[in-house]
């Protein structure tokens, strides 16, 4: 009896942990170790969510408000690729990137789903869009491209 | 014996209970694998943008591009693609709800506009090739046909995934329980969809 006690008490006073405790105690331990190593949200996201989300996607409304502004934003797009003769190159260059840049953020926060996910997914795909810009950006300014 | 006895019971995890397929990172290998991918096609696409810039203007033969480019063109299967991004997000958001039946018209409206988009860069290059532009003609022909090439490559490889998501979805194979199959299609897409947004604002509308 006292032999059938004593691994009990010392598993109260010293939790043992990883593969001794799972090996000893199978039917609990790995449950619980299993636990113990997942961050949180991640073995049972919450009804409705996709693994990795932080936040539910937006309503189908929402998407096809955003794709009508990005519509929007294309046709000021080309209407200011033609106005070569009524205001200087420079603007229209900046005006352009401006947009294109708004158009790859909302679809890359929106419909890309990083404004509700993880930041882990964020980091990454900046860490790529951050890695080429620089990159090429100095590659063309040693070129002189951008002279 | 106690080993025995574990080794029996560990893989078997309780219903309900933890993900034997959890990560050390908090998400799925299958998405976090797809981001790291879109993220180095940044640099894979951004080399071949660089290199257009890089001879844009330094074609010594014709046909320049503004000889061959037909903005209102592009300009409507640009629309298409930034269309068919939103049918996309349609599909996700059909299939988190468990209605099928918009799972598989979305996607398949998803690869028609891509389909109609690839339609309209064939008969873009066929026009270029009957004014005289091939990859061999000069340095513009050389850099806009790899870029929008590859970019093109691209957009038919995700169309292919979308019609297996389809043909998948039309067997009863597609369930809510794979909704991330289709986020994770839908990443690929929407990346081709960004990447355009840059080609089309670099290539087609800044002035040289």
């Amino acid at each position: 009896m006292a032999d059938e006690q004593q691994p009990t008490e010392t598993t109260e006073t010293e939790p043992k942990r990883g593969a001794v405790a799972a090996l000893e105690h199978p039917g609990q331990e790995l449950e619980h170790l299993a636990e113990e190593h997942l961050p949180p949200g991640v073995t049972e996201p919450a009804p409705g969510l996709l693994p990795g989300e932080v936040r539910p996607h937006p309503s189908p409304l929402k998407y096809v408000v955003i794709a009508l502004v990005l519509v929007v934003i294309t046709a000021a797009e080309v209407w200011v690729s033609y106005l070569e003769d009524v205001i200087p190159n420079g603007m229209i260059i900046v005006l352009l990137l401006l947009f294109g840049v708004l158009k790859f953020s909302m679809v890359a926060a929106w419909y890309m789903h990083l404004r509700t996910d993880k930041p882990i997914f964020r980091n990454f795909f900046v860490l790529g869009v951050v890695a080429a810009v620089s990159l090429y950006f100095v590659v063309l300014l040693t070129l002189h491209v951008l002279d | 014996m106690a080993i025995e006895h574990a080794t029996e019971h560990a893989p078997a995890p309780v219903h309900g209970g933890p993900d034997p397929h959890a990560t050390s990172t908090g998400v799925t290998n299958m998405k976090l694998a797809m981001w790291m991918f879109l993220s180095s096609d940044c640099l894979f696409f951004g080399a071949f943008i660089s290199a257009y810039l890089l001879y844009r203007g330094r074609s010594e033969e014709p046909p320049f591009p503004e000889d061959v480019y037909n903005i209102p063109f592009t300009s409507v299967t640009s629309f298409i693609l930034l269309m068919s991004s939103l049918t996309m997000v349609l599909s996700l958001a059909a299939i988190q709800r468990g209605d099928y039946r918009r799972l598989r018209i979305w996607l398949m409206a998803t690869a028609l506009f891509g389909a109609t988009f690839i339609a309209g860069q064939v008969f873009e290059f066929t026009e270029f090739y009957r004014e005289g532009l091939t990859p061999s003609t000069n340095l513009f022909g050389s850099t806009f046909f790899v870029l929008t090439g590859l970019h093109g490559a691209h957009v038919t490889g995700g169309i292919i995934w979308l019609l297996s998501l389809w043909g998948l979805a039309s067997q009863g194979r597609l369930t809510s329980a794979d909704s991330e199959k289709v986020e994770v299609a839908g990443l690929y897409w929407h990346f081709v969809d960004v990447v355009w947004i840059v080609i089309f604002t670099v290539v087609y509308l800044i002035p040289e």
